[in-house]
């Protein structure tokens, strides 16, 4: 009997291993370069990724708030994410990105430097915040390993909170 | 379970309906305490309520509707004659009604509210001893009862056997056609006054309010009485009876809707709007570049139909959403009974207008406001009965309630014949309370002085009574007011009354904006805050404790730009004129500096969403033709912010830029602009051997990019007059707009050799006049004259 038990879910365990790459423990990112970093949201928290085009400013907001933008006819905040990590802000180039995230019912874009690639990553390589920046204030979810790179993965929601 | 929720929900709906017209009805009974089709009405009403109660087990409300019945019953047949006092009793036996049906709304249960003590009057009224049963004993669900009108001495039903019950049954049926019968040939007595007047019940009762002392003896039948169809048929089920009372002979044909079906309907009907105009604009671009081609007939019709019909639709969706202003001003002859009870004033009022229709969501948020300044109309406007008669008025105050259309405006205006504001009485209570200083208050206007009253912390009653006057009131009718982008006037003479106009847009949605620009920003100010626009220049802008103020007409008006307020940077030199764009919101007026008007657009309002909601002066967004996203400033915030603003002088001290130490020849940076690749190579040639850094760029578009991404510092530029997209003039004049490009030495390097052609380059702002063919050390040495070139370099 639990010989038969084992051998069932010794199988089960197999299939997991041959199934991995479309089951729950594995997290599919996009990833994206901030000045040096790489950084990377859940695929499903983006809405859609788009070439930068005109927004308008919006006053009495900090500066890495740029302002708003009509993406097809709603009107969205866009928000610089280089200036909100306190890097300088740059001009945008050929390789700057909109990502418009949603979570719930907030929305907005981000002002990227550029994309780097979907990732899928185990979710036993990602690790914790780090202590520093641990607790709930943190906007870092965890951070992935990779081969040759670690990936900070951000937390969707804190990125959309309104924090001014 | 769900079935039930249905049913409750349907009884709610019905209940809160019926209740509403009660309060109406009951006060105009007072007046005319024998109108039986009132009275019959308003009975109606109880037993639907209790019928349906008793149904859903509801025993509370079962058992004081029951209770009520009765008396009313009893007026119905004469065998009492509805005093105030009796009144009283039965309005306060409707608020518990009201209160019991709130509580099932929200719990689905009427527990936990006290009407034993109502029931008790109401029982005495009715000829009881007063003591009367409590409500598990005397109301049981007994659906068969409700078929039947109940007597006044009702049989206990519990105790009956079932063919008891029948022959009751039978007996009370017998009765109540008895009944019918008996109000019919009353009715035809009365002349058929129904038939003759027309259904609404208000205009019954101004009929009969000239007549003011009740009971006035009912109405001599019309000469000749129309033998028109007997009245609506009664029929012996009071459920339908009720509800059909009201409505005209005709039924309406209505369907119920969801309110947030008509919501999304609303924004897909702003997304096509928005389309609208993006269209309009492409197409006038269209006509623009093909002018004369045969197709843009075609396709100015097709997208003027589209405007027509886009129009239209975005009326006819308004519509739907309209309800008629009268649901809001039912409550207020019952307000005004109580208050002029409490108040030992006699008031009357008068309503009209209530057909006229609104939008659902302003018909929701006008009540508050209306009862403040009706309660305030009472309680300050009209005097006691006494002081009227000395001062030789009629005993009955009025308050007139008037709702009417102008433009695209509702206009709600509040009329009493009472004291009136005595101006310097409010000018002196400011002063008391530090609303306002001894010169503002000598400089003031009487409509200032008026103002004053909305002003937070103003109260002009000498004693708080419990109506009104907690100094609270009127600010928050003004807020809320402006809140729905309205507007409040008000007038007043001593002695004779007030009269205040508050002015609402029809809908909340889609608005008439202005659209004015600033350095290179647009922002759009709903229209109805814009009294009007001027032209001025700059030096007719005076300071005054570092505000800046303008004279328009007889008027000090003081000035804010819009630039100060939204933190525009400012890149672009105003010029010497600029215009003024006067905002009044009520008495207050601001005159709002732009930098250019754009024009006059119907905009779409749409939320800035959570993220950067609040921001101070911003209403929210719009999306243009071209579908960029524009601002709508909020003038009630703009207003406020304007007090805070220093004025910034109109024209900025130049700031020293790009005046960064030359160390080597290549840090001069030097931009040759010229569609002819040639042309560029030669100069190019030409200046090379100084060693400086050279930019090319192919016409002026592209010359105004380079120089507007900020990538180069140019120390001078030199630019070709023909060239396409943009030719070297225009270039000059839109390089000049610059604050930072005002010294940046402009060259003309060109064919034309022609006195106008030159003199044209001077007024566009360029310093030397280089004609082709030159040679290229001629060349060199304009560059170097003009960019101060260093020597040593060399």
């Amino acid at each position: 009997m639990s010989d038969k038990l084992k051998d069932i879910i010794g199988k089960q365990s197999e299939q997991q291993n041959v199934a991995i790459d479309q089951l729950d423990d594995v997290a599919q990112l996009v990833g994206f370069i901030i000045g040096e970093e790489e950084y990377a949201v859940p695929i499903l928290a983006i809405q859609e990724i788009i070439k930068p085009f005109p927004w308008t400013r919006v006053p009495q907001v900090p500066s890495y708030v740029l302002g708003v933008f009509n993406l097809r006819g709603a009107v969205i905040p866009l928000i610089d994410l280089r200036a909100k990590f306190g890097l300088q802000t740059k001009k945008h180039s050929e390789e700057t990105r909109f990502i418009v995230m949603r979570h719930g019912d907030d929305v907005a874009g981000f002002v990227i430097d550029r994309l780097t690639m979907a990732i899928r990553i185990k979710k036993t390589n990602i690790g914790p915040a780090p202590d520093t920046v641990n607790g709930d204030d943190t906007i870092i979810d965890g951070v992935g390993k990779q081969e040759d790179k670690i990936i900070t993965i951000l937390k969707v929601n804190k990125l959309l909170e309104r924090d001014f | 379970m769900d079935e039930f929720q249905e049913i409750l929900q349907d009884f709610l709906v019905e209940s809160f309906e019926l209740v509403e017209k009660l309060d109406e009805d009951l006060v105009e009974l007072e007046n005319n305490p024998e109108d039986l089709e009132l009275l019959n009405g308003i009975f109606r009403v109880a037993h639907t309520v209790k019928g349906a109660s008793s149904f859903l087990n509801f025993d509370v409300l079962t058992h004081l509707t029951h209770h009520m019945e009765d008396v009313l019953n009893k007026a119905r047949h004469g065998e009492l004659i509805i005093s105030p006092d009796i009144m009283d009793v039965i309005l306060e036996s409707i608020d518990l009604m009201k209160a019991l049906l709130e509580t099932i709304r929200d719990t689905s249960s009427d527990a936990g509210i006290d009407v034993a003590a109502c029931v008790a009057r109401l029982d005495k009224i009715s000829g009881g001893t007063g003591e009367v049963k409590s409500p598990e004993v005397a109301a049981a669900p007994e659906p068969v009862v409700e078929e039947a009108p109940q007597e006044e001495d009702e049989p206990d039903y519990d105790n009956m056997d079932p063919d008891e019950v029948e022959a009751e049954i039978e007996r009370l049926l017998q009765e109540r056609q008895a009944e019918d019968k008996a109000r019919r040939e009353a009715k035809l007595a009365a002349g058929e006054k129904v038939l003759s007047a027309p259904p609404e019940p208000i205009e019954e009762g101004e009929a009969s309010s000239g007549s003011t002392p009740p009971p006035p003896p009912p109405p001599p039948p019309p000469p000749v009485a129309p033998k028109k169809p007997s009245p609506e048929p009664k029929k012996e089920d009071p459920k339908a009876a009720a509800p059909a009372k009201r409505t005209p002979a005709a039924v309406e044909q209505t369907i119920r809707v969801d309110v947030k079906r008509l919501d999304h309907l609303m924004n897909l009907i702003g997304e096509l709007v928005l389309a609208k105009n993006r269209l309009i604009k492409i197409n006038d671009d269209v006509e623009e570049r093909y002018e004369g081609e045969e197709f843009l007939e075609e396709l100015n019709q097709v997208v003027s139909i589209v405007s027509l019909v886009t129009t239209d639709l975005q009326i006819a969706v308004m519509k739907t959403r309209m309800l008629p202003i009268g649901k809001v001003f039912n409550k207020f002859p019952r307000m005004i009974r109580d208050l002029s009870r409490e108040l030992d004033k006699k008031i009357e009022l008068e309503i009209s207008g209530e057909e006229t229709e609104l939008d659902k969501s302003i018909v929701e948020e006008i009540g508050d406001p209306l009862v403040h300044i009706i309660r305030n109309s009472c309680d300050h406007g009209v005097e006691t009965p006494s002081e009227r008669i000395a001062k030789g008025k009629p005993e009955t105050g009025i308050i007139a309630l008037k709702a009417y259309n102008e433009g695209n405006q509702i206009v709600i205006q509040i009329d009493d014949d009472g004291k009136g504001l005595d101006v310097e009485m409010l000018k002196n209570k400011s002063l008391e309370k530090g609303i306002i200083t001894e010169k503002e208050a000598d400089n003031m206007s009487d409509k200032e002085a008026f103002g004053l009253i909305f002003k937070p912390g103003f109260s002009t009653a000498a004693t708080v009574t419990n109506v009104s006057g907690r100094g609270v009131g009127m600010d928050v009718v003004k807020t809320n007011i402006e809140k729905l982008n309205g507007m409040i006037d008000i007038d007043s003479e001593i002695g004779a009354g007030t009269s205040m106009k508050l002015k609402i847009p029809l809908t909340l949605a889609i608005i008439q904006a202005l659209l004015v620009g600033v350095q290179e920003e647009y922002y759009a100010i709903p229209l109805a805050s814009v009294l009007e626009t001027v032209r001025i220049s700059t030096d007719e802008i005076y300071t005054v404790e570092g505000k800046s103020v303008m004279r328009l007409r007889e008027e000090v008006l003081s000035l804010v730009h819009i630039g100060d307020i939204f933190e525009v940077e400012r890149i672009l030199d105003g010029g010497e004129h600029a215009y003024v764009v006067v905002l009044g919101l009520g008495t207050s007026k601001l005159g709002l500096i732009v930098d250019t008007l754009v024009g006059q657009e119907e905009i779409v309002i749409k939320s800035l969403g959570d993220y950067l909601k609040g921001i101070e002066g911003v209403a929210g967004a719009t999306i243009r033709g071209d579908g960029g996203v524009t601002l709508i400033v909020d003038v009630v915030a703009l207003m406020q912010m304007a007090r805070d603003v220093k004025a910034t002088p109109m024209i900025e001290s130049q700031a020293a830029s790009g005046v960064t130490e030359k160390t080597k020849a290549s840090d001069y940076t030097i931009m040759i602009v010229d569609d002819s690749k040639t042309d560029r190579m030669i100069m190019r040639k030409a200046l090379e051997p100084m060693g400086v850094t050279l930019v090319e760029a192919n016409d002026g578009q592209e010359a105004l990019n380079i120089l507007k991404s900020g990538d180069h510092n140019f120390d001078a530029m030199l630019i070709d007059i023909e060239m396409p997209r943009m030719d070297g003039y225009s270039l000059a004049s839109e390089i000049k707009k610059y604050n930072k490009y005002k010294n940046l030495p402009l060259i003309a390097v060109t064919s034309r050799t022609g006195k106008s052609d030159r003199m044209r380059g001077v007024e566009s702002g360029m310093v030397e006049y280089i004609t082709k063919p030159y040679s290229s050390d001629y060349l060199s040495s304009v560059v170097q004259r003009n960019v101060n070139f260093k020597a040593e370099f060399l």
